[in-house]
C-alpha cells in the first residue's frame, strides 16, 4: 500500500500561496497608531471637566471612537508582524521577543479600556522598541 | 463452408501472427499518441496542491490530475496550473476571465483582455497572490488543465 501510495504520489508541487512574498512588512502604521492612541488620550484631556455641551460630547465621543480603533489597529499590525514576519532566527537576536509582543497586545488592551496616559506613553514606546527590532532584522 | 475463389477469412494467417500484428499496432499507435503528448506537453501530469489560497475547494495536500496538453485557456471557473509571472512558481490558481473578457483591476477602470490572456483568482478569501498582484496573464505561462483530484483519500473527484 505505501509502495502504491509513493508511486501515486505527485512530484511536483503546485504552490496556492497566500502570501505576498517578502518587503511588504512595515512597522510604520502601527507606530503611527500608537502615537495617535497617546494623542487621543491628551486630547480628551483637554476636554473641561464637566463639560456637557453637544460639541464637546461629540469631541470626547469621537476621541475614545479613534483611540478604539488605533489601538485595535496597532494589535493588527504588531500581531501580524509577529506571527507572520518573525522567524526562528530571529528569536536568537531577541530572545525575548514573544514576552514583548504580549505586553504591546495587553497594553493595547489597556489603552482601550481606560484614559490612562501612562498606559499610552508606553504603548507608544513598545510599538517604537517592537519596530526598531523588525529593522535590525532587516539589516 | 468453404467457397472457391475466395480466401477464407483468416484461415491461412495463423493466429499467433495475427496476435502479433495486432499487438504492433496497438503500440505503434499508444506509442504515436506518447510522442504526441510528450511533444504537446507543457507541465507536469500530476501535482500537490501546497499552500491555502484555494481553500476550501483545494486543500494543502490535494493531489491533482493535470492535462498538461492544454494549450488555450479552458472555460472560466476551471482549475489551471501556470507559471506564475515574476516568481516563475508552479501555481494553481481558478480562471476567472477569458481572452476578451472585461476585468475590474483593483480601484482602476475595467481592462478588456487580450486574446491570449486570462484572469486568475483564488478561492480563499484575503490577500493571496493573483491577477490582483501579477496582472493578466499570457497563454505561454499555462502549464495545464486541472482534470481530476485522486487525493487525499475521501477527496476523489472532480473538482469545480
Amino acid at each position: 500500500m505505501s509502495r502504491l501510495t509513493s508511486w501515486l504520489r505527485p512530484t511536483t508541487i503546485a504552490h496556492a500561496h497566500c502570501d505576498i512574498p517578502c518587503g511588504i512588512y512595515d512597522p510604520a502604521d502601527a507606530v503611527l497608531a500608537a502615537r495617535t492612541v497617546a494623542r487621543m488620550v491628551e486630547l480628551i484631556g483637554k476636554l473641561p471637566e464637566g463639560a456637557t455641551s453637544v460639541a464637546d460630547r461629540n469631541t470626547f465621543a469621537r476621541c475614545v471612537a479613534v483611540k478604539e480603533q488605533h489601538a485595535e489597529k496597532v494589535k493588527l499590525e504588531v500581531a501580524e508582524i509577529w506571527s507572520d514576519y518573525f522567524k526562528p532566527e530571529h528569536l536568537a537576536a531577541f530572545p525575548d521577543l514573544h514576552t514583548k509582543v504580549w505586553a504591546l497586545l495587553k497594553l493595547a488592551g489597556k489603552c482601550k479600556q481606560t484614559v490612562d496616559a501612562q498606559a499610552a506613553a508606553d504603548l507608544e514606546a513598545a510599538t517604537k522598541e517592537f519596530a526598531d527590532m523588525f529593522w535590525a532584522t532587516k539589516k | 463452408m468453404r467457397r472457391h475463389g475466395r480466401q477464407p477469412r483468416g484461415g491461412r494467417q495463423p493466429l499467433r501472427l495475427r496476435a502479433f500484428l495486432l499487438a504492433a499496432a496497438i503500440l505503434a499507435l499508444a506509442w504515436d499518441a506518447g510522442s504526441l503528448v510528450r511533444r504537446t506537453r507543457r507541465g507536469p501530469w500530476r501535482v500537490e496542491v501546497a499552500g491555502e489560497s484555494m481553500v476550501p475547494t483545494l486543500r494543502p495536500g490535494d493531489w491533482l490530475l493535470v492535462d498538461p496538453t492544454a494549450a488555450r485557456w479552458p472555460r472560466r471557473g476551471a482549475f489551471v496550473v501556470v507559471r506564475e509571472p515574476g516568481s516563475d512558481l508552479i501555481v494553481v490558481k481558478r480562471l476567472a476571465g477569458r481572452p476578451g473578457d472585461r476585468v475590474a483591476r483593483g480601484d482602476g477602470p475595467p481592462m478588456v483582455l487580450g486574446a491570449a490572456e486570462a484572469w486568475l483568482a483564488s478561492d480563499a478569501p484575503g490577500s493571496a497572490v493573483d491577477s490582483r498582484h501579477y496582472g493578466p496573464v499570457d497563454v505561454d505561462r499555462l502549464l495545464g488543465r486541472v482534470a481530476l483530484r485522486y487525493g487525499a483519500r475521501g477527496r476523489f473527484g472532480r473538482v469545480r
